[in-house]
């Protein structure tokens, strides 16, 4: 009897507790979403809504017309952006995990003359902002004649040197034997690395590659700098320079904004178990 | 026998295998970091003790000396100048130095005050809700930040935004503050438009420390807390003397990152006020990126991010002392 009371008191303030999360939780969810859902109920309204005073909240005439506007515009070959961004966020994805998990499994594995000294400067670069080296790596670029060329976004950005950290972490805890069984089966060091090394640090490189594109696909400055011609921009750039353009017509920028945010707001959205995964075990910003 | 010597053969031949993947690794990587993070890193600093713009010619190394001459201590020295008078140029540093502490010391207090008790509450509900309630809050980080900018700018728009249609509706009159574009409007001696950058980056930030602190209130097992009530322990007892306790590390980690990357914010200021209204939001890296590529002073906006580095670098400092401590017990 008394046991009965003592679980059955626990279980009812757990519930009471519950429906109070509830009742805090999904208003303050539905004002979190609240500048996504004005900024599609916006993109949908016509040019004449938009400009009432008062702004209506829900569009009283639903319109495509603002995202056919956008579509036919030959200023803004969106195709093209979105291929920029693919490119340069593909290619850094797939070199930098390359780069991260060769390095960071030398460094977990092997012993070599000045490894220490290296080590630590690459976990020195860790710490500095890249505000720093900004200004000498645009400046580089412009000796190189990489300005306004995608290859500018790839070249310098082949190291990650929080990936060989992070990737260093993780090869640490591939067993010895593994590696020396392959060796004595006379695989060469590349073919180790290659079927084993990668194989082992597989769920590594998939949560810090969705964090890799992530950060690519979303940045900004960086491509500000660099990429100032209009055909090599990418998405966040062509954004921008659409919006200051139209600033006037806030029912086109919406819709601009719509179609540059939501596709990949849908991708992340899908894989973000991993991206989640990634931010919780690194804390990497 | 035989083993013997195939053994001694192998060893050797598999050393030399090492050295030579280590040959082939290492050497690159040695000379690409050679170039791309130590050239630049050291050529960082150099350039703060020049006057230098990269149309100018220059002398024959990396265009140092002749049009852009050494400038020795001065920029650092001119930054020493607090004098009402002193150059605009000196003055905006000061503005983007005090601006720059203000914003991450506003936004680290307001992001633990939001995401703490948000993850509690989320930790608390049936687990399948859990993962959508942490997709809803989460789902902003995931947004390019240029589009988090453009965004809150349809909100905070003087006479098209959400914020002053929802105003006019609960008073009843027309609304028209202009929340990013007024440097006249200040809340308790902080600027409007600070304020409004403030509430946009805290949107799209507090989504990491949410999904970090939740992850930690999951490792925190059951029964110590079930402990603590059968000992009669109120939620807000509970909170106080066992979850607080045992996420002190998690904050203390959380909140070095909170700081530093808010030390480093760009993208949203720059989209939303490009630095005003009169230099109220301008920023550090807002006033190096302007200073650098608009107006071609790129010793000066070396010798400002210097500063950068120093302030971010002594947290960094901070947070490694602060860590130590909590490990010791």
């Amino acid at each position: 009897m008394r046991n009965a009371a003592m679980t059955k008191r626990p279980a009812r303030a757990r519930n009471m507790r519950r429906w109070l999360a509830y009742a805090i939780l999904i208003p303050a969810s539905l004002i979190a979403a609240l500048p996504f859902v004005w900024m599609v109920f916006g993109s949908f309204k016509t040019g004449r809504e938009i400009r009432q005073v008062p702004p209506t909240f829900f569009p009283e005439q639903f319109t495509l017309d603002n995202y056919q506007t956008i579509l036919s515009d030959k200023d803004l070959p969106l195709g093209l952006f979105y291929r920029n961004s693919a490119v340069i966020a593909l290619a850094n994805v797939a070199q930098v995990l390359f780069t991260s998990s060769l390095f960071g499994y030398i460094f977990a594995k092997f012993e070599f003359r000045g490894k220490r000294v290296l080590f630590w400067f690459i976990l020195a670069t860790i710490m500095l902002p890249s505000q720093v080296r900004m200004i000498p790596g645009y400046l580089i670029l412009a000796g190189l004649g990489l300005l306004n060329n995608l290859a500018g976004m790839i070249v310098p950005a082949a190291v990650d040197a929080f990936g060989i950290f992070l990737f260093r972490q993780f090869a640490l805890s591939i067993p010895n034997e593994l590696i020396d069984a392959a060796r004595v089966d006379g695989a060469s060091e590349f073919r180790i690395y290659r079927s084993i090394v990668l194989q082992q640090l597989g769920p590594a490189l998939a949560t810090f590659g969705m964090l890799t594109f992530m950060f690519n696909w979303n940045a900004y400055l960086w491509p500000l700098i660099v990429l100032t011609e209009q055909d090599v921009r990418t998405l966040p750039i062509i954004l921008t320079w659409y919006s200051n353009q139209h600033a006037n017509q806030i029912h086109l920028t919406m819709a601009a904004s719509v179609m540059v945010i939501a596709p990949v707001l849908l991708v992340f959205m899908l894989t973000q178990r991993w991206i989640v995964k990634g931010i919780t075990l690194t804390g990497i910003k | 026998m035989t083993p013997l010597p195939r053994l001694s053969r192998r060893t050797p031949s598999r050393d030399s295998a090492k050295h030579t993947f280590l040959g082939f690794t290492v050497t690159p990587l040695v000379l690409y970091m050679a170039f791309w993070t130590l050239f630049p890193m050291v050529w960082g600093f150099v350039l703060a003790f020049f006057d230098y713009s990269a149309r100018r010619a220059g002398g024959p190394i990396l265009g140092l000396g002749g049009d852009n001459p050494s400038v020795g201590l001065q920029n650092f020295q001119d930054m020493l100048n607090t004098a009402p008078d002193a150059p605009l140029i000196v003055r905006q540093f000061h503005i983007s130095l005090k601006t720059t502490l203000l914003f991450a010391v506003l936004v680290l207090p307001l992001n633990l005050a939001i995401t703490l008790p948000l993850a509690v509450l989320i930790d608390s509900v049936h687990d399948r809700l859990k993962g959508v309630f942490r997709t809803f809050f989460f789902l902003p980080v995931l947004a390019p930040s240029v589009g988090v900018a453009i965004m809150w700018g349809y909100i905070y728009h003087p006479q098209r935004g959400l914020l002053n249609g929802i105003l006019g509706q609960l008073s009843g009159r027309l609304i028209g503050v202009s929340w990013t574009g007024d440097e006249s409007l200040m809340i308790l001696g902080i600027p409007l438009a600070l304020l409004a950058v403030i509430v946009a980056y805290l949107w799209q930030d507090m989504g990491y420390n949410l999904v970090i602190f939740i992850a930690a209130l999951q490792s925190i097992p059951e029964s110590i807390r079930d402990a603590a009530r059968i000992d009669g322990a109120g939620p807000w007892q509970l909170f106080r003397h066992i979850t607080l306790p045992l996420l002190k590390p998690t904050i203390l980690l959380a909140s070095v990152f909170t700081m530093i990357s808010s030390f480093q914010v760009f993208d949203i200021i720059q989209v939303l006020t490009q630095g005003g209204p009169n230099d109220q939001t301008r920023v550090m890296v807002i006033d190096i990126y302007n200073n650098a590529f608009r107006f071609q002073r790129m010793g000066w906006a070396s010798a400002v991010s210097i500063v950068l580095f120093l302030v971010v670098f002594s947290i960094s400092l901070a947070q490694n002392r602060l860590l130590q401590t909590e490990w010791e017990y």
